[in-house]
Parts: C-alpha cells; structure tokens; sequence
C-alpha cells in the first residue's frame, strides 16, 4: 500500500509546486539566490499576492514539466537552497508577511557540496526562522516531505496535507536502510490521516478534479483566524502545536 | 620477566588496527599508536572534564515507551540501558567547569548510537529551560547518529521543539557551548548541535547532516578524504575549533570565564 502511495505522489504527473504556485498567488516576483552560494532551483522563493495579501512564498520544485532534471534535484534542496529561505523568511518577518511554504521532496539534498558548505547549519537556522516567526506561516504538502530537510519548511502554525500527500522522519527508504529487518514504516505515521489523528496535520485537502480551488480554500480558510493574532502570540500557539503533539506520545 | 597483561584486556584499534592494551588506552581513551579515540561513555566525559564530584544529575531522565509499539523496540530499550548503565541516550545536570557552575549534558553514543527520540529531546529543551531560569551557562557535549526511526515523526519534532526551547535560553546573557564529539548527525546536527554560540569539534569525530553510505549511493565521485571529519569541517569554516580532548576541559573553562558576567 505504502509502495502505491509512493509511485503515485512521485509519479511525473502529480500536481506541480509551479501549478500550485501560479493558481494561488498573483503578481508572483521571484527572488533569486542566497547571495554567497548561488542560486538553487530546486527551490522557488519569492513574494506575491494572495488575495490581496503580501506573502512570501517557498515552494519546492521535484516535478520536471516545466523545468529541467537538472535543477529540480528529485526535489532535494540543496544546502544553497536553505541560505536562500533563511534570507527570505528574514525578510518575512521584516515586513510583517505570512509564509506559505509548498513541499515536495524526499528529503534535503546529499551531496558532498552541500556538506561542505553547512548543510546542517543552513537547515537548523530555516527551523529556527520559522518557529521565531511574528507573522504567521502555513505549510503545505503536496507530495511527500520527510526529514530535518522538510521540517525546515513546516515548523509552522498550520500544516495542510493532500489526501496522498506523506511526511516522515526520514524517506520510507532511508527507513528501511537505517532500520533492517522487519519493515519499521508499517508501524510509523506518516499519512495525512495518521498525522491528523495526533494533531499535527491541520487540514487534509481532497484530491478530485478540484485540488487546486480546495487548496486555496484550505489556505484561506487556516490562514484567516491566525491573522487576527498578534506575533508573540503566533510564536507560542507554534510551540504549543507541536508540544501538544508530543504530549501524546 | 615483566608482567605480562592477561588475556582480553587487548583492544584492537577501530583506526589503525593495533593491538592496545586496556592501560595504554589511558584515562582519555586513546590510541598510542595513532592517536584515536575510543567513544566515550557520558559518565567517562564528565570525570574527564568536570570538576571533580561537581556533577549533579539534576535533570531526571525517564525510561522511554514504545509508543508506537515496534516489535523489539523494547527489548532494544532494555539491552541499551543494561549495556549503558543509562536510562536513555544522555545525562544531564549541574556541574562545576573550573570552579563555574554550568549546565551539562552529554549524550552517549553507546545507547541506540545516541539517537535523538522523545526522551533525549524533553531532557534537552528542560536544560535549556532550567539554565535559562537559573542563568547557568550551557555546555552540550553531542554524540548521536541522529533522529530515532523507532519514533518515526515523534522523534523529528525534536528537532525544532528543542530549539522553540533554545529561543528563551537565548533571551538570557548566557553562553551556551556545543562539543561535537563522534559522531554528529542528522535531524541533530541540522538542529541545536550547530546553533548555540560556540561550536567546537572534537579531533577525528565524524560530523555532518547526511550519512555517507547516502551521499555515495547519490553520487559518481568518490568522497574526498577526511570528508565529514572535524578537520575538515575546521577548513570548510563550519567550527569554531578542533580539540584535542586532553585540551577540552581547559578550553571550556576558558570560554566559560570569558563569559561571566558580574551580576
């Protein structure tokens, strides 16, 4: 079951950041780069209006219908990447914007630049952006999202998830490899539901023929409420989700 | 004729294969043929850098649950704590560093690989909290192989619930110093390992955010050498230092010092 699930959210096909990216915002101005590294396409980051509201965006790139295999990187955000974010998330706070992050990636990029580069460093300081964020922030998972590397962009108020859309420790094969033997994801949540289950997952967001207009409403509809509270308070309702979750462990 | 050492107290040398006797390893465990060093216990590192006796291990560490009821999880549990003496992957508690009180943890790689999971993450942030509310500095010594799959996403939420606690620790005056001894990994090395203010490396440990039995599977290069290694890491710019770890309790004391504040 797990098999089908993962050929269906990695299969080519699937709903794209980019699609989702242009039905949700408007005015959309890219911002290119993390202005030491270079730039990672893997990650799109910029600014737009979402219903008449400035946001920032982040949206993970792993589909290659628009864009290249070469810089998608299977979705894997490279160390580059996650400088970019830090700057923009920065700016974010700077002026006041909401953050809607758009994930699709197996996990951050392994490679030995980016290791090299603070790879470690570049995702523990987007984690640490987010949480102190004063503005809110909504994470949204269009396919899969696993590790430290998609923590990163949902250390968030609300976490919206489609229906097929999975989010793990570590990818169901790094699992698999680190733990042999009797296969451990049976036994882990990582669906939307599951998620739901234990209050991490704030909305699951049906998949027919209008995912996009019920992504927008989902959006819409977590983003309004937060908007009313004043950005301490944004920081601790983010700290007591998640604590709230670990309670029930 | 000299003495002969009995039988079984030879240990091979993880690094150049040598056989050491259990005396030549020393009080900091180290290869006198090549200058390894063995992975140290929690309750070893603490003799070796606080004062003496100092330690207090203020912070309780409970026993964790299979709360997702893996099979054999438990029993994993069990044989961990017999062959650690451990409740969990660390201690923590009051110390003295060179007459300064501090606030310690170590984590121990002899426990499931010092793997980060609910426990080790709670024990964590209450250090953070603790030594905010006390205005103690903090020293975190780091040995881990990174998240726990056995407690799949409970385990990853660690990651940023320890630094949501950090946040408030770091609205204090106080320094707090990471150690990244063998190995650093994972969902904690991409998380409190490297953020607080100084972050310093033990000589020879293994550091980085993705295993290399990943990074090779993903690439046609081979691995640089000494690639993910402290001193690698030290010319890369990504710690503050390269210890030796006779020269750790020293340098602790000295950066403690530097930052004390009259109150």
């Amino acid at each position: 079951m797990l098999k089908q699930q993962l050929q269906q959210i990695r299969n080519q096909d699937r709903i794209s950041s980019q699609a989702v990216l242009s039905y949700l915002f408007t005015d959309f101005i890219e911002l290119h780069g993390d202005r030491v590294l270079g730039d990672d396409g893997t990650l799109t980051g910029g600014i737009a209006f979402l219903e008449g509201l400035p946001v920032t965006v982040l949206a993970v790139n792993r589909r290659t219908i628009t864009l290249s295999k070469e810089i998608v990187n299977g979705g894997m955000v490279t160390v580059s990447g996650y400088k970019k974010a830090h700057r923009l998330i920065q700016a974010a706070q700077r002026f006041d914007r909401p953050v809607i992050s758009l994930i699709d990636m197996p996990g951050a990029d392994a490679s030995v630049y980016s290791e090299q580069h603070g790879q470690s460093q570049a995702i523990a300081d987007v984690i640490a952006d987010m949480g102190e964020l004063t503005s809110p922030n909504i994470a949204i998972f269009l396919g899969e999202g696993h590790s430290g590397g998609a923590l990163a962009f949902a250390n968030s108020n609300r976490i919206l998830m489609l229906e097929q859309a999975l989010f793990s420790v570590a990818s169901p094969e790094a699992v698999s490899a680190i733990v042999t033997g009797d296969d451990l994801n049976q036994y882990l949540p990582m669906t939307a539901s599951a998620l739901a289950e234990v209050g991490l997952v704030d909305d699951i967001i049906k998949e027919d023929q209008n995912v996009l207009q019920n992504i927008k409403s989902a959006l819409l509809r977590q983003l309004t409420p937060l908007q009313k509270e004043a950005g301490s308070e944004l920081i601790e309702l983010r700290q007591h989700k998640f604590l709230k979750v670990l309670d029930l462990f | 004729m000299s003495q002969q050492p009995k039988k079984g107290t030879w240990t091979k040398c993880p690094q150049c294969g040598a056989h050491v006797n259990q005396l030549e390893w020393g009080q900091y465990e180290q290869c006198p043929h090549c200058g390894y060093y063995l992975r140290l216990s929690a309750v070893k590192r603490i003799e070796i850098v606080c004062d003496a006796n100092s330690f207090e291990p203020t912070v309780k560490i409970p026993t964790s649950k299979n709360g997702l009821n893996i099979p054999g999880y438990s029993e994993k549990l069990v044989a961990s704590q017999q062959k650690s003496g451990l409740n969990e992957a660390i201690l923590a508690g009051q110390a003295e560093i060179n007459q300064i009180p501090v606030m310690i943890g170590v984590m121990d790689s002899h426990f499931m690989m010092g793997t980060l999971n609910t426990i080790v993450g709670k024990v964590i942030r209450e250090m953070y909290l603790i030594a905010a509310r006390k205005q103690l500095p903090l020293v975190l010594f780091i040995a881990s192989g990174g998240a726990r799959m056995q407690e799949g996403i409970f385990s990853l939420l660690q990651m940023n619930t320890v630094l949501a606690a950090k946040r408030k620790f770091d609205q204090t005056e106080q320094v707090a110093i990471s150690v990244l001894t063998d190995p650093t990994m994972g969902g904690v090395s991409a998380s409190f390992a490297f953020k607080n203010d100084i972050v310093v490396a033990e000589k020879n440990a293994q550091i980085g955010f993705a295993g290399q039995r990943v990074i090779k599977a993903t690439s046609t290069q081979p691995l640089p050498k000494e690639f993910q290694k402290a001193e690698d890491l030290l010319s890369h710019g990504l710690v503050d230092g390269v210890l030796d770890r006779q020269d750790m309790k020293t340098y602790l004391g000295t950066i403690l010092k530097l930052h004390q504040r009259s109150k």
